[in-house]
């Protein structure tokens, strides 16, 4: 008897017209979807490939190669609907103590599928997408690296929509490195922060402009965060060289290498560093893998696991709705998702009710 | 990007034999004929005739209009949904708390912790405030943190660390120890156990008489709020960057291990299992570093504090199991 069911709903759904029908009716939900708020960044921790793999008799590596078709579905679907970002959380630095048949499998997963988003490099163009890799890189294999960066600098012009791999990563390590990288910034004499506008290097601008009639205002080429950081340090050590009021200097490169001015040897200049008082939380957060996305709205979480686990936990831990989903993310599909975004909706027109009458009580309150 | 079926039996095929079973040109097909159309249409051609953009102008409104009705149609199913999942998940709350109740024994709640295989040696709670500033919210607040302190001695947890938003509890502390105080005496009678309130950056209360400590146990209620959060990781932020400025300390030497230390130190280690008495998940600025392999325990659509949401939160824990990546 099921079988004839499962046989009937296989004729119906996977003909070509079921097919078809069933296409439309998602572009029509998608479509009205958008017709509420979206959510703008959103969070996927895709977790139970192997327990997918396990219960249907497969190959580990199998299970995760379908994690990567729902995963392919699921970006799709987060286009239509006008998501910007996507974050998925692929490989963790705990996965290292994996088995080393699976590590190797799923570097090699990542591997072709990023060589094929080189290689189909112009579809992505169309969509104006661009794939980022946020993790320790140091952890990475050297080919798989180089396949990552390439992959990066390929897509990395595209600015309507990025999907953010985490690929070793770790959130603890991720704030361990901004907290490390906002200190070396603070190292160096004066922070960008202050300085971004110097009337240094503004008259510096004009002069070198007037001089020989080009621009060499310092653009900052990759945005990457470690590299956009050393850009940064540079720039800031350029704009001292300026300061130190040297014209013939002027017409210097911005990164081209600058007499350093620490002395090796411990002790800095202290009357030229900024005041450590100035770090906020903003500048811990443009340290961030993810310093250029918008706040995250939404965290989901797959296989009914109600952890963290590690990921994203400095961009989740204030006003994001976070979703514990108890299906296996290869299992994760269309129907899943417009449940969620819909209760996400919800919530939101909840909240912003509960919020009206409240300011409205404490107003009276304060008459 | 996969979507029919015969397009996922030929991209399975070649993917399982290495993408050599197609041809890059018949790869392309594939993606392109299956790839979805773009959101933004291409830009208004020139060429085109005032009549035909018109017209696509009348599909476009049609076409939006229905959409609208759609969404319209999507949020009145899932309201109502919704409003029946809460009617019967409160229902089924109403009912199963009678099945759990503590009746104010240090027994009964022992009893119901006994058949679990683990328990947390730190439980941290997410207590809501919707006015801190009004008296009987702050009354509400302290005497559910006592009621949860005083089940966490029952059930034999070391260490409750309590989360509310403002800190408005961390200026109550006296009273606050006061309530816990009380409450412990009534539960057990006369010998209760020890207490300790503490909470970062001040000193701590703790309980004078020593000779109870180790008869029946020791409780520490750690007091922590959005403070302790992201400003806490930039005061660290701030400490190590003066002391690198003087040369005390290289960036290199900045660590996942060293601010872990510095953290769990200054404001409270990782605590094993979360508590949210709020209808969904929203950690509301609970400390970020602290969160990361926390259990997460938050019952669907409940409102109330409850001992009942206590008790599932502690089997739930007991069933879960660490994996650590593996």
């Amino acid at each position: 008897m099921s079988g004839t069911v499962n046989f009937l709903q296989r004729l119906v759904f996977q003909s070509p017209p079921g097919e078809w029908a069933l296409s439309q009716l998602r572009d029509l939900l998608i479509g009205a979807l958008k017709q509420g708020p979206v959510p703008q960044h959103v969070a996927f921790e895709m977790d139970g490939n192997r327990r997918y793999a396990r219960s249907h008799r497969m190959e580990t590596v199998e299970g995760h190669h379908r994690g990567f078709e729902s995963l392919a579905r699921i970006m799709e679907i987060c286009y239509k609907a006008g998501v910007k970002t996507v974050t998925v959380y692929a490989f963790s630095i705990e996965n290292f103590n994996r088995p080393q048949y699976e590590v190797d499998g799923l570097m090699q997963l990542a591997k072709v599928k990023l060589e094929q988003l080189t290689t189909y490099g112009d579809i992505l163009d169309r969509y104006g997408a661009a794939v980022r890799v946020l993790g320790q890189r140091d952890l990475l294999r050297e080919d798989v690296l180089q396949v990552v960066d390439k992959a990066v600098a390929r897509t990395q012009h595209n600015k309507n929509a990025v999907l953010n791999i985490c690929f070793p990563y770790t959130s603890r390590a991720e704030i361990a490195t901004a907290v490390q990288s906002t200190v070396s910034e603070f190292l160096a004499p004066p922070a960008p922060k202050n300085q971004l506008f110097s009337p240094s290097r503004i008259r510096q601008n004009i002069l070198s402009r007037q001089l020989n009639g080009h621009d060499p205002l310092p653009t900052i080429r990759d945005s990457s965060p470690e590299k956009q950081t050393e850009t940064e340090v540079a720039e800031g050590e350029g704009a001292v060289d300026a300061d130190g009021g040297d014209s013939s200097s002027a017409t210097l490169p911005p990164d081209s290498p600058s007499p350093r001015r620490r002395t090796r040897n411990g002790s800095y200049d202290e009357a030229k560093l900024p005041d450590p008082e100035t770090i906020t939380v903003e500048t811990l957060d443009r340290h961030m893998y993810t310093s250029e996305d918008p706040p995250l709205d939404l965290f989901i979480r797959t296989s009914g696991v109600e952890r963290l686990s590690d990921f994203m936990l400095w961009q989740c831990h204030q006003d994001t709705q976070i979703f514990f989903l108890n299906c296996l993310w290869p299992e994760f599909d269309f129907h899943h998702f417009v449940w969620v975004l819909l209760e996400w909706q919800w919530r939101l027109k909840q909240k912003s009710r509960e919020d009206a009458p409240s300011r409205r009580r404490n107003g009276t309150i304060v008459e | 990007m996969p979507m029919s079926t015969s397009f996922k039996k030929a991209y399975r095929a070649d993917s399982s034999k290495d993408h050599t079973l197609l041809t890059p040109q018949q790869r392309r097909y594939l993606f392109e004929t299956n790839l979805p159309a773009m959101n933004e249409p291409s830009r208004p051609r020139t060429n085109s005739t005032t009549q035909r953009k018109s017209r696509l102008g009348v599909r476009k409104f049609i076409k939006t209009q229905l959409y609208v009705l759609i969404f319209a149609l999507m949020h009145g199913i899932f309201s109502l949904y919704i409003r029946t999942r809460q009617a019967w998940n409160v229902v089924g709350y109403q009912m199963s708390s009678v099945l759990f109740y503590h009746h104010a024994t240090p027994q009964y709640i022992q009893k119901d912790v006994t058949g679990l295989s683990k328990l947390p040696n730190h439980l941290s709670a997410i207590l809501r405030s919707e006015n801190p500033r009004l008296s009987a919210d702050l009354d509400r607040l302290i005497d559910e943190t006592a009621e949860l302190a005083t089940w966490c001695a029952c059930a034999g947890i070391p260490m409750l660390s309590v989360y509310e938003k403002t800190g408005v509890l961390k200026k109550h502390m006296p009273r606050l120890y006061q309530a816990v105080i009380q409450k412990l005496a009534f539960y057990y009678g006369g010998e209760h156990p020890s207490l300790s309130l503490t909470c970062p950056h001040q000193e701590s209360y703790s309980s004078p008489n020593v000779n109870t400590k180790d008869s029946i146990g020791h409780l520490r209620l750690h007091l922590i709020s959005s403070q302790d959060g992201r400003d806490s990781m930039v005061d660290l932020t701030r400490t190590l960057a003066d002391m690198s400025q003087r040369g005390k300390l290289s960036p290199q030497d900045i660590s996942m291990d060293l601010i872990n230390a510095e953290l769990s130190e200054g404001v409270m280690a990782e605590p094993d299992l979360l508590i949210l008495f709020s209808p969904h998940i929203e950690l509301s600025s609970y400390p970020p570093w602290q969160i990361r392999l926390t259990e997460i325990f938050c019952l669907q659509d409940n409102e109330t504090f409850s001992y009942q949401v206590f008790i599932k939160a502690l089997r739930n824990f007991a069933n879960a199991q660490m994996r650590r990546g593996k």
